[in-house]
């Protein structure tokens, strides 16, 4: 198989200095991670914050060691021959400002062009088309400086494809962007993978629903492990035999969402509250299973306010596997 | 209850003052001196002074065959000890606004806050100060051990002293928020502007020769300078008899410099808290408040 | 559709020299600011120098030294500020994860920093100088052009050498890059004899000072340009050629040596992207 990227065992722990500078503490951020990624193919990385995205991004980028096992881009070892992973690679990070600000869109791509050896003519004349790709031909001339922060990362993301890489890295490529902007993005990250059977593209994003319409193939991350890895249909069609249930219903009185976990038939609950209501998404065995969980809550006078059966989407496949929704994820990282 | 308002009102805008000036000046003690340990940080406070006086000693030797007893060493050394406060409160305060904006991203978050911006920035500067006073200190201590300086503590008029040092203070740290004020305006290349303007002062404040060195043409612009009545009577204050050979103020009493002293002191003030009005809504015109460059 | 042909080599060696010496010119030019701060500011500092010669009655001489000085103090503060801990803010932006990912080597980058600092320091150095020697009546009487100029660009070539190796060490650096460029500022002027001959110090103290490329280089320099220079000179100026030559090889072979070992200590430790403020 022609694989993009390969990592075996990988693993990076941290060491973290207090301010007091005792001890260091260790932290784990990635821990055997096994992936391949195949070339031409379009690869989400799916996880909260505090997953270890970045930080096998930056691995894979070269830009960090990994403690244990290996990984290679494009062929090659990223610890032992970085010099040939990066002509073939390049990565654009949501949020970030690269360039100077005194130079102006068009000086910044170039400048970064010239560090990629394209020549000057054909540099500017790229530079011209991907900026009326991301509709910002019009600002070429303006001070990156000038910009706000969604045109500053569209700029960005030029930059990443402005080298035509082998691998490219888009870590939350779409942060900062308004709706319009990132389905733009998503349309064209789509078309420059499907141009060419050659380059491949490793998107990492918390958004479940960019990951389901962009990659051919996703996996799931959370605490620096890999949990699930296969195209978007199939870790959903693992939950196929199961039924989901979106209820919202009156605060819930008390009552610990994983006390309906309990209940016969009932497989993966997790809880939101949303304006002064609740909303449960069960993911449950089968139909009958929801009699048991209406029971409970009219029993606990909670009131069912809205009850809908839908598809498994990405988020379920996230719940089922971790156990809690991506957002209760994020905010026990976050703690 | 209607009657009540206003004082109380003033009282919390106090509150919020006193509040916002406090913790401005921890947080610039932790910027500057959290970065590594108290001996390196020791070190690295009075290391910059001390070369800069030994500039001074060097170039004074080289030329004066080491005379140290000379009234002009002292007048030379004193002026530069104590300058280094006018280098250290106009870079603290005016520094501030780049650092916040440009470095920590936080100048944003400042101004929403419930704080004084002003207040805030002289906060800031308070650390910038405080390692000032001891870098001063150290500067003084070895000119009087190791130079010869001829201080006398028991002939220091410690009164007019700490009156003058006082007021100069205050007075330089109101300069220093006209310039960080304008610095709310300059987007780039103002990283240093606090330690160049305190370069280019140099030259017009008598810190380290009498200002009749100066072209006579150039010598307007001492005697308009407020650094210079302030280093005056810090040497009167200090080594009175050294003063009194280069009779530049003589003509002054010390009731009239530091009358002189007082009236800039207070126009400073004035200005600082004009100019910042000015410059904080041109700034807030033209969207400069959280202007993240990457110059 | 057809890949993007790239050059490597070393046409991308010096594609890189460029592209990263273009914002540092691009800047003097669109930026007229730079006259205020770092011309007429630096300008007044000088003049209080050459003041105080003359408050304690100094030769001519010695005026031309700090007006020549205070100049060249322009090229270290750009190596400072603008080599040294620019790879600090570098990673504060974001650009130094750029770099090190790019095909390019970072030498190339510190090259490019160095020509484009050289270009535009030079400048202002140039507008100090001529600035001082007009308003204080400096005379220059140099004798050999063609050596004044082998002795500028040899400490030039030393000089920034130095402070590529100064920057791989600023890689691992964070907060504290900052006070550590401060820390080297006036220790540096009083080491080197910007505003005195060096001379005027001790031996070993001007010897160690040599270690800076200025010292020697500022030290031939005054020595070539001035009448007089030569009697307050420390070394015979053909001895501080050869060992700005010297001094060129070992920080030029070290900055390459260094550079690659920081870069990849810095990559194990995770501090090329770890920008904490």
């Amino acid at each position: 198989m022609d694989l993009a990227i390969h990592t075996e065992k990988l693993a990076r722990v941290y060491k973290l200095r207090d301010a007091k500078k005792e001890q260091p503490r260790e932290l784990v951020a990635l821990r055997n991670i096994n992936l391949d990624v195949r070339r031409g193919e379009l690869f989400g990385l799916l996880g909260p914050n505090g997953a270890g995205k970045t930080t096998l991004i930056k691995i894979l980028t070269t830009l960090l060691s990994p403690s244990s096992g290996v990984a290679h881009v494009a062929g090659y070892d990223v610890a032992k021959e970085p010099e040939k992973v990066r002509p073939r690679i390049n990565m654009v990070s949501g949020g970030e400002s690269s360039g100077y600000g005194l130079l102006t869109v068009r000086e910044n791509l170039w400048m970064f062009a010239q560090f990629y050896g394209i020549p000057s003519k054909l540099a500017n004349q790229r530079i011209k088309e991907l900026l009326d790709v991301v509709q910002l031909g019009d600002r070429a001339n303006t001070k990156s400086s000038d910009l706000s922060t969604g045109l500053r990362q569209k700029m960005n993301i030029v930059r990443g494809f402005l080298t035509d890489p082998d691998v490219l890295f888009l870590d939350e490529p779409t942060l900062g962007l308004d709706v319009e902007a990132s389905l733009d993005v998503r349309k064209f990250v789509r078309s420059w993978v499907d141009d060419n059977p050659d380059r491949t593209l490793l998107l990492t994003t918390h958004y479940m629903v960019e990951a389901d319409e962009l990659c051919d193939r996703v996996a799931i991350i959370n605490g620096g492990q890999v949990l699930a890895c296969d195209t978007p249909a199939n870790l959903k069609r693992q939950l196929q035999r199961d039924v989901i249930y979106r209820m919202e219903v009156s605060p819930l009185n008390g009552l610990q969402p994983e006390a309906l976990e309990a209940l016969g038939g009932v497989r993966k609950v997790s809880h939101e509250a949303k304006d002064g209501a609740s909303v449960l998404e069960l993911i449950l065995a089968e139909d009958d299973a929801l009699g048991h969980v209406v029971n409970t809550l009219t029993g606990k006078d909670i009131h069912i306010l809205n009850l809908q059966k839908r598809e498994p989407s990405l988020e379920d496949v996230f719940v089922n596997l971790v156990g809690h929704s991506m957002t209760e994820a994020e905010s026990a990282s976050d703690g | 209850m209607q009657a009540t308002q206003p004082i109380e009102k003033r009282a919390a805008e106090r509150g919020v003052s006193g509040r916002t000036f406090r913790a401005a000046a921890w947080l610039g003690w932790q910027i500057e001196a959290n970065w590594t340990d108290p001996v390196i940080f020791f070190i690295y406070s009075v290391i910059k002074p001390l070369s800069g006086a030994a500039i001074l000693v060097v170039m004074y030797s080289v030329i004066t065959n080491a005379n140290f007893e000379d009234p002009m060493f002292a007048y030379i050394y004193l002026g530069n000890a104590f300058y280094i406060y006018v280098a250290a409160v106009l870079t603290g305060v005016s520094w501030t606004v780049i650092d916040d904006r440009e470095i920590y991203r936080m100048l944003k978050y400042i101004y929403i806050a419930p704080v004084h911006v002003p207040v805030y920035l002289l906060g800031r500067g308070f650390a910038k100060f405080a390692f000032g006073s001891l870098a001063v200190f150290i500067t003084i201590v070895v000119g009087v051990f190791f130079l010869n300086l001829p201080l006398d503590l028991s002939l220091v008029n410690w009164p007019l002293f700490i009156v003058s040092l006082t007021m100069g203070i205050v007075m330089l740290a109101m300069m220093g928020l006209v310039l960080g004020s304008v610095m709310l305006l300059i987007v780039n290349n103002a990283n240093f502007m606090g330690e160049a303007v305190a370069g280019a002062l140099y030259l017009f404040s008598g810190a380290i020769f009498p200002l009749t060195v100066l072209p006579a043409w150039l010598q307007p612009v001492g005697y308009i300078a407020p650094i210079s009545y302030w280093l005056e009577l810090i040497r009167r204050a200090l080594v009175g008899n050294i003063a009194q050979s280069f009779p530049t103020f003589a003509q002054f009493s010390n009731g009239q410099l530091l009358a002189i002293l007082a009236g800039l002191t207070l126009l400073f003030t004035v200005l600082g808290f004009v100019v910042f009005r000015y410059c904080d809504h041109q700034a807030r015109e033209r969207g400069y408040i959280d202007r993240v460059t990457n110059f | 559709m057809d890949r993007v042909p790239k050059n490597s080599g070393w046409r991308l060696f010096v594609q890189t020299v460029i592209g990263r010496a273009y914002p540092r010119i691009i800047g003097l030019l669109r930026e007229h600011s730079w006259f205020f701060f770092e011309v007429f500011l630096p300008v007044l500092s000088v003049a209080a120098y050459v003041f105080i010669y003359r408050a304690i009655g100094a030769a001519d001489v010695f005026i031309g030294f700090v007006v020549m000085g205070g100049a060249m103090t322009a090229f270290w503060l750009n190596i400072l500020w603008s080599m040294s801990s620019q790879m600090y803010w570098e990673k504060q932006t974001g650009n130094l994860a750029l770099y090190i990912m790019a095909p390019n080597s970072l030498m190339a980058i510190l090259l490019g920093m160095a020509f484009g600092g050289l270009f535009s320091t030079g400048l202002r150095a140039l507008v100090i100088t001529l600035a001082g020697s007009l308003l204080f009546d400096v005379h220059f009487e140099v004798a050999n052009y063609l050596l004044l100029f082998a002795v500028f660009m040899l400490t030039m070539v030393a000089l920034y050498g130095m402070g590529m190796m100064t920057a791989s060490l600023f890689l691992l650096l964070n907060r504290e890059a900052w006070h550590y460029a401060n820390l080297a500022q006036e220790p540096v002027y009083l080491a080197s004899g910007f505003y005195f001959p060096i001379k005027s110090l001790n031996f070993w103290v001007a010897a160690g000072a040599s270690v800076i490329p200025l010292t020697l280089g500022l030290d031939a320099m005054r020595q070539l340009s001035f009448r007089g220079g030569v009697e307050l000179g420390f070394l015979p100026v053909q001895t501080e050629l050869a060992i700005l030559a010297g001094l060129c090889v070992v920080f030029l072979i070290g900055a390459r040596w260094l550079l690659s070992y920081m870069e990849r200590l810095a990559v194990r430790e995770g501090r090329l992207t770890d920008g904490r403020r």
